[in-house]
Protein backbone atom coordinates (compact mmCIF):
# COMPACT_ATOMS: atom_id res chain seq x y z
CA UNK A 1 0.00 0.00 0.00
CA UNK A 2 1.03 3.60 -0.48
CA UNK A 3 1.67 5.08 2.94
CA UNK A 4 1.60 8.82 3.46
CA UNK A 5 2.51 10.20 6.83
CA UNK A 6 4.60 12.87 8.45
CA UNK A 7 7.94 11.60 9.69
CA UNK A 8 9.94 13.95 11.90
CA UNK A 9 8.22 16.95 10.33
CA UNK A 10 8.59 15.82 6.72
CA UNK A 11 5.82 14.44 4.53
CA UNK A 12 6.76 10.90 3.61
CA UNK A 13 5.30 8.74 0.82
CA UNK A 14 6.42 5.17 0.63
CA UNK A 15 5.17 1.87 -0.71
CA UNK A 16 5.08 -0.70 2.08
CA UNK A 17 3.44 -3.95 3.10
CA UNK A 18 0.58 -2.99 5.44
CA UNK A 19 1.58 -5.62 7.98
CA UNK A 20 5.23 -4.65 8.07
CA UNK A 21 5.93 -3.53 11.62
CA UNK A 22 6.35 0.22 11.95
CA UNK A 23 9.62 -0.63 13.70
CA UNK A 24 10.94 -2.40 10.59
CA UNK A 25 9.64 0.31 8.27
CA UNK A 26 11.48 2.95 10.26
CA UNK A 27 14.72 1.03 10.72
CA UNK A 28 15.12 -1.12 7.63
CA UNK A 29 13.23 0.79 4.94
CA UNK A 30 13.70 4.39 6.06
CA UNK A 31 17.12 3.80 7.61
CA UNK A 32 16.43 5.51 10.93
CA UNK A 33 18.14 3.13 13.31
CA UNK A 34 17.80 5.22 16.45
CA UNK A 35 14.60 3.28 17.21
CA UNK A 36 15.66 0.01 18.82
CA UNK A 37 14.16 -3.45 19.00
CA UNK A 38 14.34 -4.99 22.44
CA UNK A 39 11.75 -7.63 23.24
CA UNK A 40 9.63 -7.34 20.10
CA UNK A 41 6.45 -7.92 22.11
CA UNK A 42 5.56 -4.62 23.69
CA UNK A 43 7.14 -5.14 27.06
CA UNK A 44 10.42 -3.19 27.06
CA UNK A 45 9.71 0.13 25.33
CA UNK A 46 13.03 0.27 23.42
CA UNK A 47 11.06 0.69 20.18
CA UNK A 48 8.97 3.60 21.48
CA UNK A 49 8.04 6.22 18.88
CA UNK A 50 5.58 9.10 19.13
CA UNK A 51 2.47 8.92 16.99
CA UNK A 52 0.52 12.17 17.05
CA UNK A 53 2.64 13.07 20.06
CA UNK A 54 1.80 9.95 22.07
CA UNK A 55 4.26 7.16 22.87
CA UNK A 56 3.51 3.75 21.38
CA UNK A 57 5.47 0.53 20.87
CA UNK A 58 6.46 0.45 17.19
CA UNK A 59 6.93 -3.34 17.40
CA UNK A 60 3.17 -3.73 17.96
CA UNK A 61 2.13 -1.32 15.26
CA UNK A 62 1.57 -2.33 11.66
CA UNK A 63 2.80 0.15 9.07
CA UNK A 64 -0.77 0.62 7.82
CA UNK A 65 -1.63 2.27 11.12
CA UNK A 66 0.76 5.15 10.36
CA UNK A 67 -1.42 6.32 7.45
CA UNK A 68 -2.07 10.04 7.83
CA UNK A 69 -0.35 10.24 11.21
CA UNK A 70 2.50 12.34 12.49
CA UNK A 71 5.45 10.24 13.64
CA UNK A 72 8.42 11.35 15.70
CA UNK A 73 11.49 9.17 16.18
CA UNK A 74 14.57 10.02 18.20
CA UNK A 75 16.12 11.44 15.01
CA UNK A 76 13.34 14.04 14.95
CA UNK A 77 14.43 15.68 18.17
CA UNK A 78 17.52 17.45 16.92
CA UNK A 79 17.00 20.80 15.29
CA UNK A 80 15.97 21.01 11.68
CA UNK A 81 18.43 23.75 10.77
CA UNK A 82 21.30 21.31 10.44
CA UNK A 83 23.06 22.45 13.58
CA UNK A 84 24.44 19.72 15.81
CA UNK A 85 22.69 20.98 18.90
CA UNK A 86 21.00 18.35 21.02
CA UNK A 87 17.43 18.59 22.22
CA UNK A 88 17.31 19.72 25.89
CA UNK A 89 16.21 16.23 26.94
CA UNK A 90 19.09 14.61 25.08
CA UNK A 91 21.50 17.10 26.62
CA UNK A 92 20.07 16.45 30.07
CA UNK A 93 20.60 12.69 29.64
CA UNK A 94 24.23 13.41 28.68
CA UNK A 95 24.70 15.83 31.56
CA UNK A 96 23.28 13.42 34.14
CA UNK A 97 25.10 10.43 32.69
CA UNK A 98 21.68 8.84 32.42
CA UNK A 99 22.77 5.96 30.20
CA UNK A 100 25.17 3.11 30.09
CA UNK A 101 24.67 0.85 27.10
CA UNK A 102 22.24 3.37 25.61
CA UNK A 103 19.85 0.86 24.10
CA UNK A 104 16.82 2.07 26.08
CA UNK A 105 17.72 5.75 25.76
CA UNK A 106 15.84 6.71 22.56
CA UNK A 107 12.63 5.23 23.96
CA UNK A 108 13.18 6.81 27.37
CA UNK A 109 13.71 10.22 25.80
CA UNK A 110 10.62 9.97 23.61
CA UNK A 111 8.42 8.89 26.56
CA UNK A 112 9.88 11.80 28.54
CA UNK A 113 9.26 14.22 25.66
CA UNK A 114 5.62 13.22 25.45
CA UNK A 115 5.31 13.80 29.20
CA UNK A 116 6.98 17.23 29.16
CA UNK A 117 4.92 18.32 26.15
CA UNK A 118 1.71 17.84 28.15
CA UNK A 119 3.08 18.50 31.65
CA UNK A 120 6.12 20.82 31.67
CA UNK A 121 6.51 20.56 35.45
CA UNK A 122 5.99 16.92 36.42
CA UNK A 123 6.60 15.57 39.92
CA UNK A 124 8.69 12.47 40.45
CA UNK A 125 5.66 10.20 40.48
CA UNK A 126 4.49 11.54 37.11
CA UNK A 127 7.95 10.97 35.63
CA UNK A 128 8.11 7.41 36.96
CA UNK A 129 4.64 6.72 35.60
CA UNK A 130 5.53 8.17 32.17
CA UNK A 131 8.68 6.02 32.01
CA UNK A 132 7.04 2.88 33.40
CA UNK A 133 6.85 1.29 29.95
CA UNK A 134 10.56 1.73 29.28
CA UNK A 135 12.87 -0.82 30.84
CA UNK A 136 16.54 -0.07 31.55
CA UNK A 137 18.76 -2.97 32.52
CA UNK A 138 21.86 -0.88 33.31
CA UNK A 139 21.35 2.29 35.29
CA UNK A 140 18.56 1.59 37.73
CA UNK A 141 16.51 4.62 36.67
CA UNK A 142 17.77 7.12 39.25
CA UNK A 143 19.84 9.16 36.81
CA UNK A 144 17.19 8.84 34.13
CA UNK A 145 14.58 10.41 36.40
CA UNK A 146 17.09 13.11 37.35
CA UNK A 147 17.74 13.85 33.68
CA UNK A 148 14.03 14.37 33.02
CA UNK A 149 13.81 16.63 36.08
CA UNK A 150 16.80 18.56 34.78
CA UNK A 151 15.25 19.01 31.35
CA UNK A 152 11.96 20.08 32.94
CA UNK A 153 13.81 22.67 35.00
CA UNK A 154 15.25 24.05 31.78
CA UNK A 155 18.73 22.83 32.59
CA UNK A 156 19.11 20.48 29.66
CA UNK A 157 21.36 22.48 27.44
CA UNK A 158 22.37 25.37 29.66
CA UNK A 159 25.82 26.25 30.93
CA UNK A 160 25.38 23.85 33.84
CA UNK A 161 25.24 21.04 31.34
CA UNK A 162 28.63 21.61 29.80
CA UNK A 163 30.40 18.93 31.74
CA UNK A 164 29.08 15.53 30.75
CA UNK A 165 28.33 13.45 33.83
CA UNK A 166 29.50 16.28 36.00
CA UNK A 167 26.53 16.27 38.29
CA UNK A 168 25.87 12.54 38.30
CA UNK B 1 -1.91 -11.92 5.18
CA UNK B 2 -4.33 -9.42 3.70
CA UNK B 3 -5.08 -6.17 5.48
CA UNK B 4 -8.23 -4.09 5.20
CA UNK B 5 -8.88 -0.78 6.89
CA UNK B 6 -12.60 -0.17 7.30
CA UNK B 7 -14.60 2.91 8.26
CA UNK B 8 -17.93 1.45 9.34
CA UNK B 9 -19.31 -1.59 11.14
CA UNK B 10 -21.22 -2.55 7.98
CA UNK B 11 -18.02 -2.48 5.95
CA UNK B 12 -16.26 -4.59 8.58
CA UNK B 13 -19.05 -7.18 8.51
CA UNK B 14 -19.09 -7.31 4.72
CA UNK B 15 -15.32 -7.71 4.53
CA UNK B 16 -15.52 -10.57 7.01
CA UNK B 17 -18.38 -12.13 5.01
CA UNK B 18 -16.41 -11.82 1.75
CA UNK B 19 -13.61 -13.84 3.28
CA UNK B 20 -15.95 -16.57 4.54
CA UNK B 21 -14.20 -19.88 4.97
CA UNK B 22 -10.86 -18.27 5.68
CA UNK B 23 -9.86 -17.11 9.10
CA UNK B 24 -10.31 -13.38 9.52
CA UNK B 25 -9.48 -11.38 12.62
CA UNK B 26 -10.68 -7.98 13.62
CA UNK B 27 -7.72 -5.84 14.66
CA UNK B 28 -8.04 -2.86 16.97
CA UNK B 29 -5.03 -1.82 19.06
CA UNK B 30 -3.19 -5.03 18.26
CA UNK B 31 -1.29 -5.23 21.54
CA UNK B 32 -2.30 -8.86 22.01
CA UNK B 33 -3.09 -9.94 18.45
CA UNK B 34 0.11 -8.64 16.82
CA UNK B 35 2.19 -10.61 19.33
CA UNK B 36 0.09 -13.74 18.80
CA UNK B 37 0.56 -13.42 15.01
CA UNK B 38 4.30 -12.78 15.37
CA UNK B 39 4.64 -15.89 17.51
CA UNK B 40 2.64 -18.00 15.06
CA UNK B 41 -0.12 -18.70 17.57
CA UNK B 42 -2.76 -17.47 15.11
CA UNK B 43 -2.59 -17.32 11.31
CA UNK B 44 -5.39 -15.13 10.02
CA UNK B 45 -5.74 -14.92 6.24
CA UNK B 46 -7.11 -11.42 6.64
CA UNK B 47 -6.90 -8.68 9.22
CA UNK B 48 -9.73 -6.16 9.32
CA UNK B 49 -8.58 -3.00 11.07
CA UNK B 50 -11.57 -1.59 12.93
CA UNK B 51 -9.72 1.00 14.99
CA UNK B 52 -10.82 3.83 12.68
CA UNK B 53 -14.56 3.14 12.96
CA UNK B 54 -15.93 6.24 14.67
CA UNK B 55 -19.10 4.44 15.79
CA UNK B 56 -16.94 2.13 17.90
CA UNK B 57 -15.11 4.93 19.67
CA UNK B 58 -15.82 6.95 22.75
CA UNK B 59 -18.20 6.85 25.68
CA UNK B 60 -21.77 8.02 25.93
CA UNK B 61 -24.14 8.31 28.90
CA UNK B 62 -27.65 7.35 27.85
CA UNK B 63 -30.87 6.63 29.73
CA UNK B 64 -29.85 2.96 29.76
CA UNK B 65 -26.43 3.54 31.25
CA UNK B 66 -22.85 4.13 30.12
CA UNK B 67 -21.96 2.94 26.64
CA UNK B 68 -18.28 2.37 25.98
CA UNK B 69 -17.40 1.84 22.32
CA UNK B 70 -15.33 -1.30 21.78
CA UNK B 71 -12.49 0.57 20.03
CA UNK B 72 -12.16 3.15 22.80
CA UNK B 73 -8.57 2.99 23.97
CA UNK B 74 -7.60 2.30 27.56
CA UNK B 75 -5.79 5.68 27.57
CA UNK B 76 -8.98 7.44 26.43
CA UNK B 77 -10.96 5.86 29.27
CA UNK B 78 -8.34 7.02 31.78
CA UNK B 79 -8.18 10.51 30.28
CA UNK B 80 -11.95 10.81 30.62
CA UNK B 81 -11.76 9.63 34.22
CA UNK B 82 -8.89 11.99 35.03
CA UNK B 83 -10.56 14.93 33.30
CA UNK B 84 -10.97 18.14 35.24
CA UNK B 85 -14.71 17.75 35.52
CA UNK B 86 -14.23 14.32 37.06
CA UNK B 87 -17.73 13.53 35.89
CA UNK B 88 -16.95 10.98 33.22
CA UNK B 89 -19.18 8.51 35.01
CA UNK B 90 -16.66 5.70 34.53
CA UNK B 91 -17.00 3.56 37.66
CA UNK B 92 -13.94 3.47 39.89
CA UNK B 93 -13.28 -0.27 39.56
CA UNK B 94 -13.14 0.03 35.77
CA UNK B 95 -10.74 2.98 36.04
CA UNK B 96 -8.54 1.02 38.43
CA UNK B 97 -8.62 -2.02 36.14
CA UNK B 98 -7.77 0.10 33.10
CA UNK B 99 -4.89 1.72 34.95
CA UNK B 100 -3.44 -1.72 35.72
CA UNK B 101 -3.05 -2.62 32.06
CA UNK B 102 0.41 -2.64 30.52
CA UNK B 103 2.35 0.58 30.14
CA UNK B 104 1.55 4.08 28.84
CA UNK B 105 2.55 2.86 25.35
CA UNK B 106 0.29 -0.19 25.56
CA UNK B 107 -2.64 1.76 27.02
CA UNK B 108 -2.41 4.24 24.12
CA UNK B 109 -2.95 1.45 21.57
CA UNK B 110 -4.99 -1.13 23.48
CA UNK B 111 -8.78 -0.98 23.46
CA UNK B 112 -11.35 -2.12 25.99
CA UNK B 113 -13.04 -4.23 23.32
CA UNK B 114 -9.72 -5.90 22.62
CA UNK B 115 -9.22 -6.66 26.29
CA UNK B 116 -12.69 -8.27 26.36
CA UNK B 117 -12.46 -10.18 23.06
CA UNK B 118 -8.93 -11.44 23.74
CA UNK B 119 -10.61 -13.26 26.65
CA UNK B 120 -7.52 -13.83 28.70
CA UNK B 121 -8.59 -14.97 32.18
CA UNK B 122 -6.31 -12.26 33.61
CA UNK B 123 -7.65 -9.31 31.57
CA UNK B 124 -7.88 -6.40 33.99
CA UNK B 125 -11.14 -4.88 32.72
CA UNK B 126 -13.08 -8.15 32.75
CA UNK B 127 -13.85 -8.56 36.45
CA UNK B 128 -14.90 -4.87 36.68
CA UNK B 129 -17.23 -5.21 33.68
CA UNK B 130 -18.77 -8.36 35.18
CA UNK B 131 -19.43 -6.85 38.64
CA UNK B 132 -20.92 -3.79 36.94
CA UNK B 133 -23.42 -6.12 35.22
CA UNK B 134 -22.01 -5.07 31.86
CA UNK B 135 -23.79 -6.20 28.72
CA UNK B 136 -21.93 -6.71 25.45
CA UNK B 137 -23.60 -5.61 22.24
CA UNK B 138 -22.58 -7.92 19.39
CA UNK B 139 -23.23 -7.24 15.72
CA UNK B 140 -23.27 -9.62 12.81
CA UNK B 141 -24.91 -9.86 9.40
CA UNK B 142 -27.96 -11.25 11.22
CA UNK B 143 -28.36 -8.18 13.40
CA UNK B 144 -27.58 -7.28 16.98
CA UNK B 145 -27.64 -9.36 20.15
CA UNK B 146 -26.80 -8.50 23.71
CA UNK B 147 -24.88 -10.90 25.94
CA UNK B 148 -24.25 -10.40 29.67
CA UNK B 149 -20.49 -10.08 30.16
CA UNK B 150 -20.40 -12.98 32.57
CA UNK B 151 -21.83 -15.29 29.88
CA UNK B 152 -19.46 -14.08 27.15
CA UNK B 153 -16.37 -16.03 28.19
CA UNK B 154 -16.09 -19.77 27.50
CA UNK B 155 -12.44 -20.39 28.33
CA UNK B 156 -8.98 -18.89 27.82
CA UNK B 157 -9.17 -17.02 24.48
CA UNK B 158 -12.62 -18.50 23.84
CA UNK B 159 -15.87 -16.53 23.72
CA UNK B 160 -19.41 -16.81 22.40
CA UNK B 161 -18.46 -14.61 19.41
CA UNK B 162 -19.47 -16.29 16.15
CA UNK B 163 -17.22 -16.04 13.07
CA UNK B 164 -17.46 -12.49 11.71
CA UNK B 165 -19.36 -11.21 14.73
CA UNK B 166 -18.08 -7.94 16.15
CA UNK B 167 -18.24 -6.39 19.62
CA UNK B 168 -19.87 -3.00 19.19
CA UNK B 169 -20.03 -1.59 22.70
CA UNK B 170 -20.12 -2.42 26.37
CA UNK B 171 -23.14 -1.15 28.28
CA UNK B 172 -22.88 -0.57 32.03
CA UNK B 173 -26.52 -0.30 33.13
CA UNK B 174 -27.65 2.72 35.16
CA UNK B 175 -28.57 0.41 38.04
CA UNK B 176 -24.88 -0.45 38.48
CA UNK B 177 -23.48 3.02 37.89
CA UNK B 178 -24.99 3.62 41.32
CA UNK B 179 -23.28 2.03 44.27
CA UNK B 180 -19.56 1.74 44.86
CA UNK B 181 -16.94 -0.54 43.40
CA UNK B 182 -13.25 -1.31 43.68
CA UNK B 183 -10.65 -3.34 41.80
CA UNK B 184 -7.49 -4.85 43.22
CA UNK B 185 -4.75 -6.80 41.47
CA UNK B 186 -1.40 -8.22 42.34
CA UNK B 187 1.55 -8.75 40.06
CA UNK B 188 5.30 -9.06 40.36
CA UNK B 189 5.96 -5.33 40.07
CA UNK B 190 3.86 -2.19 39.98
CA UNK B 191 3.95 -1.35 36.29
CA UNK B 192 3.88 -3.26 33.01
CA UNK B 193 2.78 -6.49 34.59
CA UNK B 194 0.16 -9.16 34.04
CA UNK B 195 -2.12 -9.87 36.97
CA UNK B 196 -1.40 -12.98 39.02
CA UNK B 197 -4.84 -12.43 40.50
CA UNK B 198 -7.34 -9.62 40.15
CA UNK B 199 -10.69 -9.01 41.79
CA UNK B 200 -13.53 -6.53 41.59
CA UNK B 201 -16.32 -5.86 44.07
CA UNK B 202 -19.46 -3.79 43.46
CA UNK B 203 -22.02 -3.13 46.18
CA UNK B 204 -24.90 -0.94 47.16
CA UNK B 205 -25.80 0.37 50.61
CA UNK B 206 -28.66 2.74 51.48
CA UNK B 207 -26.25 4.76 53.60
CA UNK B 208 -22.88 4.34 55.32
CA UNK B 209 -23.12 1.62 57.97
CA UNK B 210 -26.29 0.17 56.45
CA UNK B 211 -26.66 -3.42 55.31
CA UNK B 212 -25.35 -4.44 51.90
CA UNK B 213 -28.41 -4.29 49.64
CA UNK B 214 -26.76 -5.93 46.71
CA UNK B 215 -23.26 -7.11 45.90
CA UNK B 216 -21.36 -8.63 42.98
CA UNK B 217 -17.85 -10.08 43.15
CA UNK B 218 -15.68 -11.36 40.29
CA UNK B 219 -12.07 -12.45 40.07
CA UNK B 220 -9.58 -12.99 37.24
CA UNK B 221 -6.70 -15.44 36.80
CA UNK B 222 -8.33 -17.85 39.22
CA UNK B 223 -10.21 -20.01 36.69
CA UNK B 224 -10.32 -20.53 32.89
CA UNK B 225 -12.67 -17.54 32.68
CA UNK B 226 -13.16 -14.43 34.83
CA UNK B 227 -15.30 -15.87 37.60
CA UNK B 228 -18.33 -14.53 39.42
CA UNK B 229 -18.07 -15.46 43.12
CA UNK B 230 -21.69 -16.08 44.03
CA UNK B 231 -21.20 -17.91 47.33
CA UNK B 232 -19.51 -14.95 48.96
CA UNK B 233 -22.10 -12.64 47.40
CA UNK B 234 -24.92 -14.67 48.98
CA UNK B 235 -23.23 -14.63 52.37
CA UNK B 236 -22.82 -10.87 52.33
CA UNK B 237 -26.06 -9.76 50.68
CA UNK B 238 -28.39 -8.26 53.30
CA UNK B 239 -25.72 -8.14 56.01
CA UNK B 240 -23.72 -5.60 57.93
CA UNK B 241 -20.59 -7.71 57.83
CA UNK B 242 -18.57 -8.15 61.00
CA UNK B 243 -15.33 -10.05 61.41
CA UNK B 244 -16.77 -13.59 61.65
CA UNK B 245 -18.86 -13.12 58.49
CA UNK B 246 -15.95 -11.55 56.62
CA UNK B 247 -13.79 -14.56 57.43
CA UNK B 248 -16.54 -16.92 56.33
CA UNK B 249 -16.85 -14.96 53.07
CA UNK B 250 -13.09 -15.13 52.53
CA UNK B 251 -13.23 -18.92 52.91
CA UNK B 252 -16.13 -19.02 50.45
CA UNK B 253 -14.01 -17.09 47.95
CA UNK B 254 -11.17 -19.56 48.37
CA UNK B 255 -13.51 -22.50 47.88
CA UNK B 256 -15.19 -21.11 44.80
CA UNK B 257 -12.10 -20.20 42.79
CA UNK B 258 -10.33 -22.79 40.65
CA UNK B 259 -6.78 -21.53 40.26
CA UNK B 260 -3.91 -23.36 38.61
CA UNK B 261 -0.15 -23.07 38.87
CA UNK B 262 1.38 -21.49 35.78
CA UNK B 263 4.27 -19.32 34.60
CA UNK B 264 3.12 -16.39 36.71
CA UNK B 265 2.55 -18.01 40.09
CA UNK B 266 1.34 -21.05 42.01
CA UNK B 267 -2.15 -22.30 42.79
CA UNK B 268 -1.51 -21.99 46.55
CA UNK B 269 -0.39 -18.39 46.25
CA UNK B 270 -3.42 -17.51 44.13
CA UNK B 271 -5.80 -19.09 46.63
CA UNK B 272 -4.25 -17.25 49.53
CA UNK B 273 -3.86 -13.86 47.87
CA UNK B 274 -7.35 -13.86 46.32
CA UNK B 275 -8.88 -13.96 49.80
CA UNK B 276 -6.70 -11.04 50.89
CA UNK B 277 -7.43 -8.99 47.75
CA UNK B 278 -11.15 -9.68 48.20
CA UNK B 279 -10.99 -8.37 51.74
CA UNK B 280 -9.10 -5.27 50.59
CA UNK B 281 -11.48 -4.57 47.69
CA UNK B 282 -14.47 -4.98 49.99
CA UNK B 283 -12.92 -2.55 52.46
CA UNK B 284 -12.52 -0.14 49.54
CA UNK B 285 -16.24 -0.23 48.75
CA UNK B 286 -18.03 -0.73 52.06
CA UNK B 287 -18.89 2.44 53.93
CA UNK B 288 -18.90 1.79 57.66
Amino acid sequence: MLLEFELNGKQTRIEAEPTLRALDLIRDVLGLTGTKEGCGRGECGACTILVDGQPVNSCLLYAAKLQGRSVTTIEGLTTEDGSKELHPLQQAFVSEGAMQCGFCTPGMILSAKSLLDRNPDPDREAIEEALSGNLCRCTGYGKIVKAVQRAAAGGGGGAAADQPGGSG
Amino acid sequence: MQYRTVKSIEEALSQAASAAGEQTKYLAGGTDLVVQIAEGAVYPAMLIDISGIQALRGMERTAEGLRIGAATTIAEILEAADGEAGESGVPECLVQGARSIGSPQIRRLATIGGNVCNASPCGDTLAPIIVLAGALSLRSGKGRREVPAEEFFLGPKATVLQPGEILEYILIPSSHLEGRCAFRMIGKRNAQVISQVNIAVWLKQAEPGAAIEDIRIAAGSVAPIPLRLRKAEELLRGSVPGEPLLQTAQRAVQEEIRPISDVRTSEEYRRSVTAALFRDALAGTLEA
